[in-house]
């Protein structure tokens, strides 16, 4: 009877070689240069609103133009995509290109796994057709380590309903926005709503009264992100809180999220980007939308948006594989394509496309936005300042610190880091 | 005698046999999982780095050093701590409760059983972000509350502070543990002699002495098993907390695996930390498991 | 609870006799059912809601049926291969209780039965797999994926799930084989000139079947269920699991299509309904064993 253990032990071993032919198969192996090369895309288009679609069209139209090059798509979602390169980076496992968001690069630069772009031979005349202002989020130093894929700002969205009920104009200042943000909250309604309490949300408010996170040189936090103008930001952020004009998950996991917050009419007013239009228009509600209303020293929104990254494990074949593949995707047909299903394009050309304004018709809001918006801190460890400063405006959001004594602390720990990675 | 001679002797003739059925299980369970391990605890001595041609320094405990100073992986310890006290428990008593209850029925014994099993066999991301809906500011349980018996006039902000967001990721653990729990001591409760009870019938004790007199000694070897497996639960317990608060607010309901996962992901491969953070989390499961056995066994030589 | 004896009857117009314990059991399992089931009966309210309307408040647990569509289940099986990722969730789960069944019958059975030199060192370093976090070996196990060559490839998680249910089915079937399967069966096959193959061919494994029975129903819902590891290991879309595939709706910027996410959950909840119903009568009697009992 030792036949069927004999029969056990072989299947177990028939399965597992067979499953290193069949994973050898779907890899990329081919090198000689008769065979197409196959290029690993990662993204995280939207499925639901139809941008994987887009892009598959995409993919085809540019595989018909080179017919050597294969891209093999594949799709993560936002959590994913990050832990995927933080585990791929561990094992030499990457794709040849990504798309992700801009503030990856100083994240993936820190694991030292991104190529730099500028130094490809044409990448300067590729990045004169596109916005400087989006592209400036893939610089570090003097070099560049991504090039922009799409971009993005935020502007005040307002439910207009809401507005009209309790009689409040559409806000023209800060001051305004947080005495709106006051006068709409009641039991059932919200004024305001922040889903995080990092710089991507309370950056601009910081901005636009004159404050900043980090000195210019990103040498330390002291005397910027606890400065006077950050502390008032905040400080009036905790007294909306403590009156229920202003909610978020990250200060009281209880709130709904932005998204289904605005679907079932709770939330009055929100700065954010240009995704809000497409979910309201879904759900049905009623908004307007303007520029970030101005503070002291102006109108400071904060940049968002993708980048198109290649990766250091990559081959030379691959490498120019994929560089092929970015500049078509950053070509004014794709992005005009991707506009049309809801991504602000970076192409000169397309951002002043007839049907790019006629799929995102809040563009030239946003355009006028992004003129002055600015980037977050491009350096090393940025993720780790971001999440410190979120933890302790959060704590001084909810009341739980004093909003000077938070903010220091945040500057105390941001600059131990800078000085540890030194 | 001779057949129990007889069989040594058997046995001692194939004993070189034996490895021929036992080792493909153990190289297999070796290569998945003791080799990770053994990854793990070399990782948690040094500052690992991930990146592309990075490299790692020996660093000694210094990674253990800054979990045992960190503040908020030491409330982590203590929110995963009161988690295994409130739900290990609990799910014990009413998957217990539950069992001798569809242990004594007649008709529809299966349904039953199907329907408390529910829950365990639906996924946790899902059951967890049923909770956080039921839990939310708007939710069911705040509409049921103020809205239809009317007890209070504004929302209660459940998964807004910590305990309150605790308790919340509790009732889900105990919510999803009770069919689990009910299907063993099921199983324990049929393989109880019936005689027992007969003879206490006789002697005329009454259900409740029955039960702490003849069925709580005859599980208790149940109850030790199902005490320990909650315990290794209850200190790996993340998605709760993952979905229903994600740690916050500013970290103030992150459990040890949340705050382990930030700190690999979020915080871009502290590895040696997180490594650190997992021996020192399994370190308290094995001594808890030792614990249990040790109560346990003095409480039977009694 | 063996107290009918003494069960108080109650007599309605003399005819009909109502035992009072029996009605206070039904009682308090169907209060308690009422609390088990909301939840689960909430998700399948969701799902047959619009997408927009999942949260509106008030919250609605009985929707009229004018609020009630079948939109949400018709995308998921018309626009998305619902049926392909169900594929390749019941293959996983399928190979995994394979595995997972003939390498810890085989462990359980040289545990129970015999005695070598480091039985109890080995024997408890199985047991320790299963006190350490699985989150935490993520990246090791990562690394030996990809030397594998299992990355992108189903039988990555086939393998590591089967290494990782392994332990605890052995824990249950070692109980099981000691307590339930009498040493004389395996006597009676060595005067017959058996060998330690014929005996578990012949005796452990159709003996030990209510337990491997058991232990598989847990080990089938766990492909089910497995989320951070499949999400690292499986990209493509065509070798998708259920889990995975149910994160394509948690899109980025917060937005959620839960309709999708919840009529999906619904769908992928029948098999594994049908797998436990199938086998749930040796569930209760394989899980008596003496592991459990200590």
């Amino acid at each position: 009877m030792k036949r069927y253990i004999a029969v056990g032990i072989v299947i177990v071993m028939l399965l597992s070689t067979l499953s290193v032919f069949t994973s050898c198969s779907s890899k990329k192996v081919e090198t000689s240069s008769h065979e197409p090369i196959t290029i690993e895309f990662w993204h995280n288009y939207d499925a639901g609103s139809g941008q994987v679609k887009v892009l598959e069209d995409l993919i085809k139209e540019f595989e018909a133009e080179h017919a050597d090059i294969k891209v093999e798509h594949v799709y993560l979602e936002w959590e994913a995509l990050k832990n995927n390169v933080v585990s791929g980076a561990a094992t030499g496992t990457l794709p040849d290109v990504l798309r992700g968001d801009i503030a990856f690069i100083p994240q993936f630069q820190s694991l030292n796994v991104l190529e730099e772009m500028s130094s490809l031979s044409d990448y300067k005349d590729i990045v004169s057709g596109i916005l400087e202002a989006p592209n400036s989020t893939a610089r570090m130093g003097d070099k560049f380590y991504g090039i922009a894929a799409n971009t993005n700002t935020k502007i005040l969205f307002y439910n207009t309903k809401i507005l009209n009920a309790a009689n409040v104009e559409v806000p023209k200042t800060l001051d305004e926005l947080w005495e709106a943000a006051l006068k709409v909250s009641d039991s059932k309604t919200i004024g305001m709503v922040e889903p995080w309490t990092g710089i991507w949300n309370v950056g601009p408010y910081i901005w636009s009264e004159g404050g900043e996170v980090l000195s210019p040189d990103n040498s330390t936090a002291q005397g910027y992100i606890n400065g006077p103008a950050a502390v008032k930001v905040i400080q009036k952020l905790a007294d909306l809180y403590k009156s229920k004009a202003l909610a978020g998950s990250s200060m009281d996991p209880g709130a709904l999220g932005d998204a289904d917050g605005w679907a079932a009419g709770t939330y009055a007013l929100q700065l954010d980007g240009p995704w809000r239009e497409k979910s309201n228009i879904d759900a049905g509600v009623g908004y307007g939308a303007i520029p970030l209303p101005a503070g002291s020293k102006g109108s400071i929104s904060v940049l968002g948006g993708e980048d198109f990254m290649m990766f250091k494990s990559s081959d030379d074949a691959h490498k120019k594989a994929a560089w092929e593949f970015i500049k078509f995707m950053t070509g004014k047909h794709a992005q005009v394509e991707m506009a049309k299903v809801g991504q602000m394009p970076v192409n000169i050309e397309a951002f002043s496309d007839s049907e790019a304004i006629k799929a995102i018709p809040l563009l030239p809001v946003f355009s006028e936005a992004l003129k002055s918006a600015k980037s977050r801190p491009v350096t090393a460890n940025w993720s780790e300042m971001e999440n410190i400063i979120a933890t302790k405006v959060a704590e001084a959001i909810t009341g739980k610190k004093e909003v000077q004594a938070a903010l220091d602390e945040a500057a105390a720990e941001i600059d131990k880091l800078i000085s540890e990675s030194k | 005698m001779s057949m129990l001679k007889q069989r040594e002797n058997s046995i001692r003739k194939i004993d070189w046999r034996i490895f021929i059925i036992l080792i493909p299980g153990l190289l297999y369970i070796a290569a998945f999982t003791f080799y990770p391990m053994a990854k793990m605890l070399i990782m948690s001595f040094f500052n690992w780095k991930i990146g592309y041609q990075q490299v790692s320094n020996f660093v000694g405990l210094a990674n253990y050093k800054n979990v045992l100073t960190d503040q908020i992986a030491r409330r982590a310890l203590l929110n995963t701590v009161a988690y295994a006290v409130v739900t290990v428990p609990l799910q014990i008593i009413f998957g217990l409760f539950v069992a001798v209850l569809i242990n004594g029925i007649k008709k529809f014994s299966v349904s039953f059983r199907l329907a408390y099993y529910l829950p365990v066999i639906t996924s946790w991301v899902v059951v967890a972000l049923l909770f956080r809906y039921i839990f939310n500011n708007q939710g069911l349980l705040n509409y049921f509350l103020s809205d239809i018996i009317k007890v209070v006039n504004k929302p209660v902000g459940w998964l807004s502070t910590r305990w309150s967001a605790l308790f919340a990721a509790m009732l889900l653990g105990i919510w999803k543990g009770v069919g689990w729990n009910m299907v063993i001591f099921l199983a324990a409760l049929q393989s109880v002699p019936k005689e027992y009870y007969e003879a206490a019938s006789i002697d005329g004790l009454n259900g409740r002495q029955q039960f702490f007199y003849i069925t709580l000694p005859c599980i208790r070897g149940t109850i030790l098993f199902a005490l320990v497996m909650l315990c290794i639960g209850a200190f790996n317990t993340y998605t709760p907390i993952a979905v229903l608060t994600g740690g916050n607010p500013a970290h103030q309901t992150e459990v040890v695996l949340t705050w382990m996962y930030f700190q690999t992901f979020n915080a871009m491969g502290k590895m040696g930390y997180s490594a650190a953070l997992s021996i020192i989390i399994a370190s308290i499961i094995i001594l808890t498991t030792v614990l249990i056995f040790i109560t346990f066994a003095r409480k039977k030589g009694d | 609870m063996k107290g009918e004896k003494r069960n108080i009857y109650v007599y309605i117009k003399g005819k009909y006799k109502i035992d009072i314990y029996m009605m206070t059991r039904y009682i308090l399992l169907i209060l308690g059912l009422i609390i088990t089931v909301i939840p689960m009966f909430y998700m399948l309210v969701s799902s047959l809601k619009e997408n927009r309307s999942t949260f509106s408040y008030p919250p609605k647990l009985f929707p009229s049926l004018k609020e009630m569509t079948l939109s949400n289940f018709e995308y998921v099986l018309v626009n998305e291969n619902f049926f392909k990722y169900l594929a390749n969730t019941i293959f996983v789960a399928f190979m995994t209780v394979f595995i997972a069944a003939i390498i810890s019958t085989l462990l359980a059975y040289s545990f129970a039965r015999f005695k070598f030199p480091g039985k109890n060192l080995l024997y408890s370093m199985i047991i320790a797999v299963m006190l350490i976090p699985g989150l935490a070996m993520i990246i090791p196990q990562f690394e030996m994926a990809v030397k594998f060559k299992l990355i992108n490839n189903l039988w990555g998680v086939i393998l590591f799930y089967s290494a990782w249910v392994t332990p605890f089915s052995t824990f249950l079937l070692k109980g099981y084989i000691e307590d339930n399967i009498p040493k004389e069966l395996d006597e009676a096959i060595y005067i017959d000139g058996g060998s330690i193959f014929t005996v578990y061919r012949h005796v452990i494994l159709p003996m030990a079947s209510p337990a491997v029975a058991a232990v598989s129903i847990l080990n089938f819902l766990f492909p089910f269920e497995e989320l951070g590891w499949s999400q690292t290991i499986l990209k493509s879309d065509e070798i998708r699991t259920l889990p995975v595939a149910i994160t394509m709706f948690f899109q980025a910027h917060n937005r959620t299509d839960w309709g999708y996410v919840f009529a999906m959950t619904s769908l992928s909840m029948i098999p594994v309904i049908i797998f436990y119903l199938l086998l749930q009568k040796y569930f209760i009697s394989g899980l008596s064993s003496g592991s459990i009992k200590g």
